[in-house]
């Protein structure tokens, strides 16, 4: 622990007070200029469901037949356990970070980076999350958890939060802030915050067993407390790419609800084989919606110029490594091409094989 | 920066203008000296029927339920701080958020619903907040006389907030050190302390100084530095065996992250007896504190090992002067009056260094206070019956500057927020007119009643940006209280008292948002006050032993209770009270809290030196459940609730022996069940373990020798047993296994002989 010298205290002492710093930001200037051009428009993506069935045991509160016990989703919609998810402040964050950065004006200034950065800060916010956020597709280890030290380095996989997340977000901040690659950093935050978010889905949909209210977070994380027809943060965004991978999300989401229902929703939950299987649902879709929301980032390497495409490879970058465990799971050549490729020059990527790969290795159903 | 008012050449002027004594009045020195440092003030045969001290103030109300800490007590027991010299008071829970911190409940209520006071100043001001706070750690306990506590509400003599009791810390008074026929004596002393449960080091250097008859000093300095604390080890959760969220230990299992803190303070006391009617005081006492983790936010539950919420800066400077007057006319016998300044800073950090953020608040509150108190001399209204009357003023005057910042450190930007925990420029106000009297009968009954008429008034401006609305609210309240003494027997009394005490919100309720240990608490502008009724029945029984046994009911109207509330009540422009998992606002509860219970204490000296000591309370407290009936009608819903963290069954039993040579040798056992009867707001708060806090006891031994005339060592080995425990609403376990040892020299030297001025 840090200690102060004692001449410094007796000084501090007899002055009785130090003095509040100034606040001091931006000198105005916007650093390293933007160049190129985006997709204009955006690369087009038509989602063909005409072959997609759900699996036998998913949860089909959309009028299909199921096997499932009557629940309170059945209805359709998403009832709350509680009447409080803070959850949903930290994905109304995100909205207002991709506002800031790359949403609304994709042309981010050093201060919009700084005032993102206070929104991911604030405290209990997204910055608080991903500082503790782990996957639970990962072992966890065998000692310790990934708030101590030491835990995370030994565990980046499980310890994703920490380990890789919170340091892409920490060092893309302050680059933008600082003026440098202010496209490919907001691309960065961009696609890190897209993998807290997938995370956290699954996250608090597990732990949703022992406690309650994570499952009203694990709806959070993923519709920002939004209906299923409009979401809000990463709801939003596969919504606009696939309307009907996000509708198999929303039932994935559902049925996490249903099994809570079903099982001791006022304590704790034991039928964790129920639990596993709403989950296994869950993040099905959610796999393919990610894998679409990545799709689209390959895409825009044909199209994007310059910076633009830049940013769509820095994004790849980040988010292929989310989704390495389960193309690897399911064709692991697959998954070298993808990490190999994204390590090219973006000129050199061959984009329309990586998307072929995707749309094979996760089909929507 | 906004300049702090500083009255110091007020009280200078003040000091230069008074009257030097006036021949006829009789000369310095036949006076009885004030006694000495370090010893107690000596009882008086005379009967206060108010109090029971000759000097106004100085002690609180016998007829109550009251205790006293004195100097030979924390001498012998070797306190960390002034909380932890209250341990072994009935009555009284000592609860700690943190190693550097500590609140004591009296009769279940803490914080700002008890009055802190040091040498009849109040240490509170309009900032202190629900639940505990750290405040009474900033007294020195090395520069302490004593500790009194009073149970029970207080208000009609000390205002707002005393609905639980009254907490009296007096300074060590300077003493003549010259020797007879002296001019000029001086008194150096230095103590050496140090701990190895938390690797304390320390000590203090203080000087007596006196100049003839008529003036005495007393100053001094100390430091200390404190560092992590090892614990007994992990105290688990009773609900599931696991660990508790917080602390967070290091490898070992025992030591404790987020504690350890460093200390200086400083004092000087000068006293100048002008005649033996007119007595002036000038005192300066600072506390400086840094660097003290709250060692349930460092780190927080959940947080990363690193991030901790650290008080940069915990100071308090008190500055005042005192006039006492005695025998001042047919109608007045005692006067007595103070002028005060008082600061208290604190500046906040939490830091989470991977992400190379820091959020940091500032607060500064300025406190001036006039008090001033006349008691009459006993006066015969008929053949036995006396009558005694006292009356006084009280007033204090904060003015609140805060401020709040986020700091990126990667890129040394520094983003200061619209506002601070408070309102920058709020102002707050408040005082009042009292009045008591005490009539006794045949010497074997005696009445006790007053009454207090006070002013609060509040006035915070607002902040647009953050959404926070501006505040002006007064209060007038009217309060009393009354009670019968009746002694059967010369060593036997019973005791009836009724107390209406009241506590006016305070800029911490009607203005702050912050992060507290339940959740995020955000202001409430339109809370009302709160008031305590409150009866009590007392046993004091003075021989063979002395015995005192307490019964009481306090009764809360409008209690002050926190709230859950949803996200869409949160304050605009705050994310952090959307995005924290509990929500929480102050209300008027809407209907009657209350808290009953019983307390009782023995002191019985035995042969051979020995001395036994015990003390035991219990406490129930419940309220109205204050969240929504579930629209379930089968749901499970209980209309009253427990109150937060009131204490459970707890107490102490202490056997001290004293040999006719100097040598001291104690054995204590601390002693507490378990508390499994929680408030809605403590099943949130990471400093509860699920399913409660569970019981302990705790073995301590004592022994101190005085070795030489001027050295006294004392050592104290405390959790002989090295049990793991922790006093319910701790974030802190105590310590394990450990040495307290304490090195006291003095009087190093003796001045030289003085040249005595040359007379007139």
């Amino acid at each position: 622990m840090h200690r102060l010298p004692a001449v410094t205290l007796l000084a501090l002492a007899l002055s009785a007070c130090g003095g509040d710093p100034d606040a001091n930001g931006q000198d105005g200037g916007e650093g390293e200029p933007i160049l190129g051009e985006p997709c204009a428009p955006p690369p087009a993506y038509v989602e063909d469901v005409s072959g997609c069935a759900p699996a036998a045991d998913a949860y089909q509160p959309r009028g299909g037949q199921d096997t499932w016990p009557a629940c309170v989703s059945d209805d359709g919609v998403y009832h709350p356990l509680g009447a409080s998810i803070s959850s949903i402040a930290r994905v109304q964050a995100y909205h207002a970070i991709a506002l800031l950065l790359w949403s609304a004006d994709p042309r981010p200034t050093r201060q919009d980076f700084l005032d993102a950065r206070i929104l991911f800060e604030e405290e209990q916010g997204l910055g608080s999350r991903v500082a503790r956020r782990y996957d639970p597709h990962f072992p966890a280890p065998a000692a310790g958890k990934c708030e101590d030290e030491g835990v995370p380095a030994a565990n980046p996989d499980y310890c994703v939060g920490p380990a890789t997340l919170q340091p892409l977000l920490t060092g893309a901040f302050a680059s933008g802030a600082e003026g440098e690659a202010r496209l490919v950093n907001a691309a960065r935050i961009h696609a890190a915050l897209q993998w807290f978010l997938y995370v956290s889905v699954i996250k608090e949909a597990t732990t949703c067993a022992t406690t309650a209210a994570d499952c009203d977070s694990h709806w959070a994380y993923y519709a920002g407390g939004g209906p299923r027809e409009s979401p809000l943060g990463l709801g939003a965004e596969i919504l606009a790419l696939a309307p009907e991978t996000h509708q198999r999300i929303y039932d994935g989401l559902l049925a996490v609800r249903c099994w809570r229902n079903l099982d001791h929703e006022g304590g704790e939950a034991t039928d964790l084989a129920l639990r596993d299987r709403a989950i296994a649902q869950l993040d099905r879709a959610l796999l393919r919606g990610m894998a679409v929301l990545v799709r689209q980032r390959f895409a825009e390497l044909g199209c994007a110029s310059e910076h633009y495409r830049q940013a769509a490879l820095e994004a790849l970058r980040v988010l292929v490594p989310l989704l390495d465990r389960a193309v690897r799971e399911r064709d692991a050549s697959a998954a070298g091409f993808l990490a190999a490729e994204v390590q090219k020059e973006a000129a050199a990527i061959d984009a329309a094989g990586a998307i072929s790969r995707l749309d094979a290795l996760f089909p929507c159903y | 920066m906004r300049r702090s008012p500083t009255p110091l050449g007020l009280l200078l002027l003040a000091c230069l203008a008074w009257p030097a004594p006036s021949a006829g009045e009789e000369a310095p020195g036949e006076e009885a000296p004030a006694p000495p440092a370090g010893e107690e003030e000596p009882e008086v045969d005379e009967e206060i029927l108010i109090t029971s001290s000759p000097a106004p103030g100085s002690r609180l109300p016998s007829a109550r339920a009251r205790s006293e800490v004195t100097r030979e007590d924390l001498a012998r027991r070797l306190p960390r701080s002034a909380p932890d010299a209250l341990r072994f008071e009935p009555g009284v829970f000592v609860q700690q958020s943190a190693h550097g911190q500590g609140s004591a409940y009296l009769r279940g209520l803490t914080g700002q619903q008890t009055v802190l006071l040091f040498d009849g100043i109040r240490l509170n001001n309009s900032t202190y907040r629900q639940g505990p706070n750290q405040y009474f750690f900033t007294l020195d306990s090395q520069s302490l006389a004593s500790i009194q506590v009073q149970r029970g509400g207080g208000s009609t003599r000390w205002g707002s907030d005393a609905l639980g009791g009254v907490i009296l810390a007096l300074p060590v008074e300077p003493r003549p050190e010259a020797s007879p026929g002296d001019w000029f004596g001086w008194d150096p002393h230095l103590r050496v302390a140090s701990g190895t449960a938390d690797g304390e080091i320390g000590g203090r250097l203080q000087t007596g100084l006196s100049f003839g008859d008529t003036f005495a000093f007393l100053g001094g300095a100390g430091g200390r530095h404190v560092g992590q604390l090892e614990s007994g080890g992990a105290v688990h959760n009773p609900a599931d065996g696991e660990l508790p969220l917080v602390p967070r230990f290091a490898d070992d299992g025992r030591t404790q992250l987020g504690t350890g803190f460093d200390e200086l303070t400083f004092d000087g006391r000068l006293v100048a007896n002008l005649s033996p009617r007119h007595r002036l005081k000038l005192a300066l006492y600072g506390y400086r504190q840094f660097d003290a983790p709250r060692t349930d936010q460092c780190p927080a539950a959940h947080a990363p090992y690193d991030e901790c919420l650290k008080y940069d800066e915990q100071f308090r400077t008190l500055l005042y002067a005192v006039y006492e007057g005695r025998r001042l006319g047919p109608v007045v016998d005692q006067l007595r009056a103070t002028l005060s300044w008082q600061q208290q800073r604190e500046r906040r950090t939490m830091a989470r260094p991977r992400a190379a953020v820091q959020h940091t608040g500032r607060d500064v509150v300025d406190s001036l206070g006039l008090t001033a108190l006349a008691r009459s001399p006993r006066l015969a209204l008929a053949d036995a019956l006396d009558l005694q009357l006292e009356a006084g003023l009280d007033t204090y005057h904060d003015l609140v500057s805060s401020a709040a910042w986020i700091a990126f450190t990667d890129i040394d930007v520094t983003a200061r927020r619209s506002r601070g925990q408070y309102l920058e420029g709020s102002r707050y106000t408040y005082g009042g007119l009292y009045a008591q009297a005490g009539l006794e009968a045949f010497g074997q009954l005696r009445a006790r009643a007053g009454a207090r008429l006070s002013w609060i008034d509040a006035r915070a401006p607002d902040d647009p940006e953050s959404g926070t609305r501006a505040v002006e609210r007064s209060w007038l309240p009217m309060v009393g209280n009354a009670g019968l003494e009746w002694r059967p027997l010369s060593s036997l009394a019973v005791l009836v008292n009724y107390d209406r005490s009241f506590r006016a919100p305070n800029l911490d309720d009607l203005t702050s948002r912050q992060q507290t240990g339940p959740g995020f608490q955000f202001e409430n502008p339109a809370l009302g006050p709160e008031q305590a009724d409150t009866f009590e029945l007392g046993l004091r029984l003075s021989a063979p032993i002395l015995l005192e046994a307490w019964g009481f009911r306090t009764t809360l109207h409008d209690a002050v209770v926190k709230s859950p509330r949803q996200d869409a009540d949160c304050p605009p422009d705050t994310p952090a009270c959307q995005a924290s998992w509990t929500k929480l606002q102050l209300v008027n509860a809407p209907a009657d809290a209350a808290l009953w219970g019983v307390e009782g204490s023995l002191l019985a000296e035995l042969p051979w030196g020995l001395e036994a000591r015990a003390s035991v309370a219990w406490t129930w407290g419940e309220g109205p459940n204050v969240t929504p009936r579930p629209t379930d009608p089968d749901a499970a819903y209980q209309a009253r609730v427990p109150l937060s963290r009131v204490p459970p069954l707890n107490g102490t039993v202490e056997l001290v022996w004293r040999s006719a040579f100097g040598l001291t040798l104690g054995a204590d056992v601390r002693w507490a069940t378990r508390q499994d009867r929680l408030a809605l707001s403590d099943l949130s708060d990471a400093r509860i373990p699920r399913g409660g806090t569970p019981g302990f006891a705790v073995l301590d031994l004592r022994a101190s020798a005085r070795l030489a005339e001027r050295l006294l060592v004392s050592v104290a080995m405390e959790n002989v047993l090295d049990a793991a425990y922790r006093y319910h609403g701790s974030s802190v376990n105590g310590p394990g296994r450990s040495f307290i040892f304490l090195i006291d020299l003095g009087p190093l030297w003796r001045s030289p002989e003085p040249a005595r001025p040359a007379g007139p």
